[in-house]
């Protein structure tokens, strides 16, 4: 296994024709987001650039003032909080039953899936009228069911890449050396895929926090970050509005950022360990 | 001899059955999840979409009635549903024409460490806040964004460009930003599943880059191409904040009228609108996964 790319050599212009592309692609999902955090630095009313030595954080700290932001954000990560400790575990599950399925596999992915691709505000009605029904009235709790549902395929899909990175040969080992079912579960398997839950649980809480169609309908009477956020960027702008998309992408950002690499650092760890076994074994 | 097989078949059996039943515990609290808050919510919706509206307590009574399916042919809401799907098709096909270079950079063309990095790149922004994204394009194509402020100072115009912002432009721009990935990531799947063999032989049989693309290299991922045209496309038709943040003023799309329609407290009619795109986005998928075997292209994480 070389280190090389599949195609390595002369391309005729292909190779820089589709990397501009690349950075185009990557300048549009980028550029707007950056250029927002630039703009929150600047100390003005007005929206603009100013040169670094000019950078406060004037409307951040305006920020500190607002209570009815603070409320959103402490209901929103309440939310996302109660959203990833029911989706990581539930996730997990649903990917082992997945693994030992012998039939029926490819429809109980498909339903699982399925539900990334009805619009939010679809499922957001369906919940809202289904828990109007049985008398259920909106708060947190409802909010935390229709995330739970947008989160699952995610947490689903993160378990089950982290399965399959475990041998079998390693748990069988355990197996044969007396563990039972759970026991190597818990004692093998779990430590090896701890990187993938730590994933599903940081993604299901990240998706969750962003969430808006659906917690539209399903909010009681006190709102979300995004629901708040939403409102405050379509009436009148405030430069504080800036200041707090600013502070929500950069957390976000981080939090996605540690995963992936935390993820590389595993990966390289692995990767060394293993050149150093088949080096040993060829000098041995 | 015939004992001992005979015994070991029913201990394979029974191996089997407590594997199975494990699976079924297993999957059920997700299925609960799926089918309860899921599947049922959708069921009520179809149904009630059939029921009419009851003035004395604001609410539905079981009065059969097709009148919201005749009220969707109305005061142009056809037309809302067509423009949707025409401008979700517009999107996935901007997104799949910027992906498949995207996703052969990661595939064909670059080391794995730099493979890595790009789908890294490409998916971390899906977790971030897709509110703020759109509202950044603001900044960006505002009157006093930055776009406007180059072309002024660059002396290609000298009154800003009125159309880039609330318009169909920013729509296209800001979904096409945002959904990208979408597109990206089964095409990165299917590349994974290519032989390297194959590339290699065309190479050596002398074909071009060029040549090896086309004949070898597009054949071999168009399952991920329309996978990734449909996902986008899937996704474009139910999202709604890149249109209410970035689009012209009286721009409607499905989710929008279906949020405009509850607030006239019209039920059936919202439902009867939901129970359409549903239907419509149902079909469309179990149409793909018969013809593409998508559910395929995650077998690899199965196994």
């Amino acid at each position: 296994m070389t280190l090389d790319s599949i195609v390595a050599g002369r391309t005729n212009g292909g190779r820089q024709l589709f990397t501009a592309i690349t950075a185009l692609s990557l300048i549009i999902m980028y550029m707007p987001v950056l250029y927002l955090l630039f703009v929150s630095l600047n100390p003005d009313e007005q929206l603009r650039v100013v040169v670094p030595i000019h950078y406060s954080l004037t409307w951040y700290v305006a920020l500190l003032d607002d209570h009815r932001l603070f409320s959103a954000l402490e209901e929103s990560l309440f939310i996302g909080f109660a959203t990833a400790v029911m989706a990581t575990p539930i996730g997990l599950s649903a990917a082992i039953a997945y693994r030992a399925m012998t039939r029926m596999r490819g429809i109980f992915l498909l339903i699982i899936l399925s539900a990334v691709f009805v619009p939010g505000t679809i499922e957001g009605l369906g919940l809202s009228v289904m828990l109007r029904l049985v008398r259920v009235s909106p708060s947190w709790v409802t909010v935390t069911i229709g995330h739970l549902l947008w989160t699952l395929p995610f947490s689903v899909t993160v378990s089950l890449i982290g399965l399959s990175t475990v041998k079998p040969s390693t748990v069988e080992a355990a197996r044969d050396l007396g563990a039972g079912r759970l026991r190597a579960f818990v004692d093998v398997t779990l430590p090896l895929i701890r990187g993938s839950l730590i994933s599903s649980f940081v993604f299901a809480f990240l998706l969750s926090l962003n969430e808006h169609a659906r917690a539209y309908y399903l909010v009681g009477r006190q709102n979300t970050l995004p629901l708040y956020m939403f409102g405050a960027m379509n009436s009148g702008v405030s430069p504080t509005i800036y200041a707090f998309s600013g502070a929500v992408i950069a957390l976000s950002f981080a939090g996605v950022a540690l995963i992936f690499l935390g993820a590389a650092g595993r990966q390289s760890a692995l990767s060394r360990r293993s050149n150093q076994g088949g080096r040993s074994n060829l000098t041995g | 001899m015939v004992a001992e097989v005979e015994k070991r078949i029913v201990l394979r059996d029974k191996v089997a059955g407590r594997r199975r039943r494990m699976a079924f515990f297993l999957a059920l609290p997700s299925l609960v999840v799926f089918v309860g808050m899921g599947v049922i919510p959708l069921a009520l919706i179809a149904t009630w979409s059939f029921w009419s509206f009851d003035p004395d307590s604001y609410w539905i009574k079981p009065v059969w009635s097709l009148a919201s399916y005749a009220e969707l042919l109305e005061n142009g809401r056809a037309t809302v549903l067509l423009r949707t799907a025409g401008l979700a098709a517009l999107i996935a096909t901007a997104s799949t024409l910027l992906a498949i270079p995207a996703a052969t950079v990661v595939g064909l063309l670059s080391r794995p460490r730099r493979a890595t990095l790009l789908v890294a790149l490409f998916t971390i922004p899906f977790f971030t806040s897709g509110l703020v994204r759109a509202f950044a394009w603001r900044l960006v194509l505002g009157r006093e964004g930055i776009i406007n402020k180059v072309l002024i100072s660059l002396g290609v115009t000298h009154t800003p460009v009125e159309w880039l912002l609330f318009s169909d432009f920013a729509v296209v721009l800001g979904m096409v930003a945002a959904y990208l990935p979408f597109a990206i990531i089964p095409m990165v799947l299917v590349f994974a599943r290519i032989e390297h063999s194959v590339i290699r032989a065309s190479q050596d049989l002398g074909a071009g880059f060029w040549m090896t693309f086309s004949s070898i290299v597009l054949p071999l991922i168009m399952p991920g191409i329309i996978a990734g045209f449909l996902f986008v496309f899937v996704v474009a038709v139910g999202t709604s904040m890149e249109i209410q943040l970035l689009g012209g003023a009286g721009t409607s799309s499905i989710s929008i009228m279906i949020n405009d329609v509850m607030r006239v407290v019209n039920f059936p009619l919202s439902f009867a609108i939901a129970t359409v795109v549903v239907i419509f986005l149902i079909v469309l998928i179990i149409i793909a996964d018969r013809m593409l075997k998508l559910s395929r292209l995650f077998e690899d994480l199965g196994t």
